[in-house]
């Protein structure tokens, strides 16, 4: 009973990590069709925030709140920079953010040395839940996680911008003849998609080694999400989170980190070959 | 690349190959014998990638997973031919994994942005997989003291462990691989690659089994670089994990990319090159190479989409135009 | 063989709960030549996408010599010897005329026609060295038919031929098709009535999803309600 709230919770904080790593990916894969090779980069700007942060005598939570202004401000130049240029070459988009990815993790080395960078957790010990103690740093994380979600949905059903956001997914023509900035609207959401991979790398941070190299697991994992969740839909988001970050959960039991990666892509791969939109594909044209 | 263009510098290329033995010692002799199997992993990239317009991002997967495979054969104690059959399984286990993967998701119709990431994902866990999986792979040391190439057929015996020996092994089994992938590539099967990159379903409309076509060209390019991968242990002696990574993954894009896809002898060029250009630098500071890396390719996008290679070109339209 | 070369029986197509198609039955036999008419909407495009297999009908079956082609990649529908021509012009802009004809003799694995031969009869002997995407529109539509014809087809199945052709281009196609007929059966998407009337063959009239009348062309031209149908008045 107890080990099995733990594994329940330890899945948990996968998923909450992986759907935030995701959301990003699923804006600029699944909606804008850019396939950005340096989306990893956010959740390693967004720990190291946390770092330097504690490291200049800050706490975690200032850290917490910066990270995803860092990560945005990347994304913001990574999207004037390189991606406006390539949204109708495809190919030149995945090698453009792969150099940029490249440059980002070893500027990061330059600057700061190699070797992991420690990140103290603003809360130690572990919450007693009848069965099990379990830390209470990861129902922090969940439940950040969880918030974050939930308004990222409400936005988007609710305010204007979320409604010009969803009228350019449907239609890019269709919405720069009603009047929408449609270049503001790419950039402004795929600097939001960049500040909650930010976010989930300074949520990591405590947890996590702290390493320049470190967003690229990240990025394998959230592309594992978009694809096998279906890009489109907050749905597909969480279904496809739920099922990556749940069956490595529970291999991590049964067989090294490493090999479970090695199912978590063979179960990818053969979902892709019999759902080919993914678990809860979005609404496409 | 016009056939005449392709046969010019082929020639130029191979007369040079032929000639450095005399010009140089034996040092950098294998130096750029190691080049030259990275030019062939390369040309293995060009040709799934240049033909289909398909980017895999992962080609160090199978390069990797060829040098595994002849490391552990070749040194099994009691294994007769084990350096033949190193490098047959070497061959063989690139391509069932390519098969696995070209199966699932041509067949599934997945293409473009999707299959480059699935391939990306393939190289990083490949990596992952070495580095843990220590009791076969070593783990993160690897595996030292592999045998050098003596192949044994019968009475003969052919001793290619010295530096000469492997050159001109190596030299010749990249001439070989050039000329069969240009024969391929201008032949029946190229010609109906291209078609299916052009517009798959007016191909498939024809009768061409499009899914069936990708994933064989795919099986065929990650068994030479199975071979490459091969090759490469056997001549280093060592084999390990971050030659399966991402890092080799992606410079062997880059090699590519500059080189001019599509052109299978300029992704060679590029490797050398790369290869030379990587020594200076990483003597300078290790960081230092992959970040040029990473400029490389935001440069080769914007300023070179074609490759370094199209410049030539570009320059002589643009000489031809003035002197009209 | 008993029986026609093509048989659908009852095909109904509905796209997201609207009925395109509604119970059509269509028989083609060997070496039948017919056209496919009808206002715009009426289904033309549709029901010929069912006929190659690239929509798969919502009820009904459509068999091929007695073979049912419902469940079949598109590639396996054109080794049975069923050869199309898209709607938009679709050849290998980056290849030449001769590579497109090849790939095209190359794909069914059929005794496909040479390829001088379909340069003739598609009048483009002059051009097989030049790239497609140098051709003129009505020159790329005679190449895809050209293409079709080149997989050794026993049914060619063209969807607007016709489309953005001068007349006498027009008529030059009706011309090949009729050199055909003696060899292959022929199916014929078109709202060009000129183009029609030059082919003066058998015509299939789909109004609103349903087949509403089916005889010679002289007979449909003569029809008062086919007349209607065209003009909106039923």
């Amino acid at each position: 009973m107890g080990t099995a709230l733990a594994t329940l919770l330890n899945a948990l904080t996968l998923i909450s990590i992986f759907s935030l790593v995701g959301l990003g990916l699923a804006i600029s894969f699944g909606l804008m069709n850019v396939t950005n090779l340096a989306h990893g980069e956010f959740v390693t700007v967004g720990a190291f925030t946390v770092y330097l942060v504690q490291h200049l005598g800050g706490s975690f939570w200032l850290g917490l709140a910066a990270a995803p202004v860092a990560a945005a401000l990347v994304g913001l130049a990574l999207e004037a920079a390189i991606l406006r240029r390539l949204y109708e070459r495809p190919v030149g988009g995945i090698l453009a953010t792969w150099g940029v990815s490249l440059v980002l993790q070893q500027s990061l080395e330059l600057i700061f040395g190699r070797g992991a960078k420690p990140v103290v957790p603003p809360v130690d010990g572990t919450l007693d839940l009848l069965v099990t103690a379990y830390p209470a740093y990861r129902l922090i994380l969940i439940l950040i996680a969880a918030a974050t979600l939930g308004l990222v949905a409400a936005l988007v059903r609710f305010t204007r911008f979320g409604l010009d956001i969803r009228t350019v997914i449907q239609n890019r023509e269709m919405a720069e003849a009603v009047g929408i900035d449609t270049r503001f609207t790419y950039a402004v959401a795929f600097a939001f998609g960049a500040a909650v991979a930010g976010l989930a790398g300074a949520l990591v941070s405590p947890m996590a080694t702290v390493l320049p190299q470190m967003g690229v697991n990240y990025l394998a994992n959230a592309f594992f999400v978009v694809i096998v969740g279906g890009a489109g839909s907050l749905a597909g988001l969480v279904a496809g989170s739920t099922f990556v970050g749940g069956l490595t959960s529970v291999l991590d039991y049964q067989i090294s980190p490493s090999l479970a990666q090695a199912m978590v892509l063979l179960a990818a791969i053969v979902i892709v070959r019999f759902r080919p939109n993914g678990l809860a594909p979005g609404r496409r044209r | 690349m016009s056939e005449r263009a392709f046969l010019i510098v082929f020639a130029v290329c191979a007369a040079g190959l032929a000639i450095y033995p005399v010009l140089v010692d034996s040092y950098n002799l294998s130096v750029v014998r190691d080049a030259l199997i990275f030019g062939l992993f390369a040309a293995s990239l060009d040709l799934f990638w240049g033909r289909t317009g398909i980017l895999c991002f992962g080609h160090a997967a199978f390069f990797g997973i060829g040098g595994y495979v002849m490391a552990i054969l070749s040194m099994m104690p009691d294994l007769p031919q084990a350096e033949i059959l190193g490098l047959l399984g070497a061959m063989a286990a690139a391509a069932a994994l390519a098969a696995l993967v070209g199966y699932f998701l041509f067949f599934g119709g997945v293409r473009s942005s999707y299959f480059t990431i699935v391939t990306l994902a393939l190289s990083v866990i490949a990596q992952q997989v070495a580095v843990s999986w220590s009791s076969v792979t070593g783990g993160d040391s690897g595996l030292l003291g592999v045998p050098p190439l003596v192949l044994g057929l019968g009475s003969v015996r052919l001793d290619l462990s010295g530096n000469l020996a492997s050159y001109l092994l190596v030299a010749g089994i990249l001439g070989v691989a050039l000329l069969g992938f240009r024969a391929l590539a201008r032949g029946r099967w190229g010609r109906i690659l291209a078609a299916i990159s052009d517009n798959e379903m007016r191909a498939a409309a024809l009768g061409h089994d499009a899914p069936l076509r990708l994933t064989l060209t795919f099986v065929l390019s990650a068994a030479v670089a199975g071979l490459a991968g091969a090759l490469y242990v056997a001549m280093a002696g060592l084999m390990a994990p971050d030659l399966s990574g991402l890092l080799l993954s992606t410079e062997v894009v880059v090699w590519v990319a500059i080189g001019g896809r599509g052109t299978l002898i300029g992704p060679v060029i590029g490797a050398v090159l790369a290869q030379r250009a990587q020594q200076v630098i990483s003597s300078l500071n290790p960081s230092l190479w992959p970040l040029i890396i990473g400029c490389v390719f935001i440069v080769v996008v914007f300023a070179f989409p074609d490759g370094v290679m199209s410049v030539a070109e570009r320059l002589r339209l643009l000489r031809r135009r003035r002197a009209r | 063989m008993s029986g026609a070369l093509l048989e659908a029986r009852g095909i109904a197509v509905s796209f997201g709960g609207v009925e395109v198609l509604s119970g059509i039955d269509f028989d083609l036999d060997e070496r039948g030549l017919v056209s496919i008419i009808g206002p715009n909407g009426a289904g033309k495009s549709t029901f010929l996408n069912v006929l190659t297999g690239t929509v798969k009908p919502t009820r009904g079956t459509v068999r091929f010599r007695g073979e049912s082609i419902s469940a079949r990649p598109l590639h396996r529908i054109a080794r049975l010897g069923i050869a199309r021509k898209f709607q938009v012009p679709s050849v290998f802009q980056s290849m030449s005329v001769a590579d497109n004809l090849d790939v095209a003799r190359w794909g069914t694995g059929a005794t496909p026609a040479a390829r001088r031969d379909v340069l003739g009869m598609i009048g483009l002997g002059e051009r097989a060295g030049e790239i497609a995407a140098a051709l003129s529109h009505g020159e790329r539509q005679w190449l895809e038919i050209g293409m079709a014809l080149a997989t050794g087809p026993k049914l060619l199945l063209l969807d607007e031929p016709t489309a953005g052709m001068t007349p006498q281009e027009t008529l030059a196609t009706a011309a090949m098709l009729l050199r055909l007929r003696d060899e292959i059966a022929i199916a014929a998407v078109e709202h060009d009535i000129g183009f029609v009337r030059a082919l003066g063959a058998d015509t299939l009239v789909l109004h609103q999803g349903k087949t509403f009348r089916r005889g010679p062309f002289a007979e449909i031209e003569a029809d008062e309600a086919v007349r209607d149908v065209y003009l909106g008045r039923r």
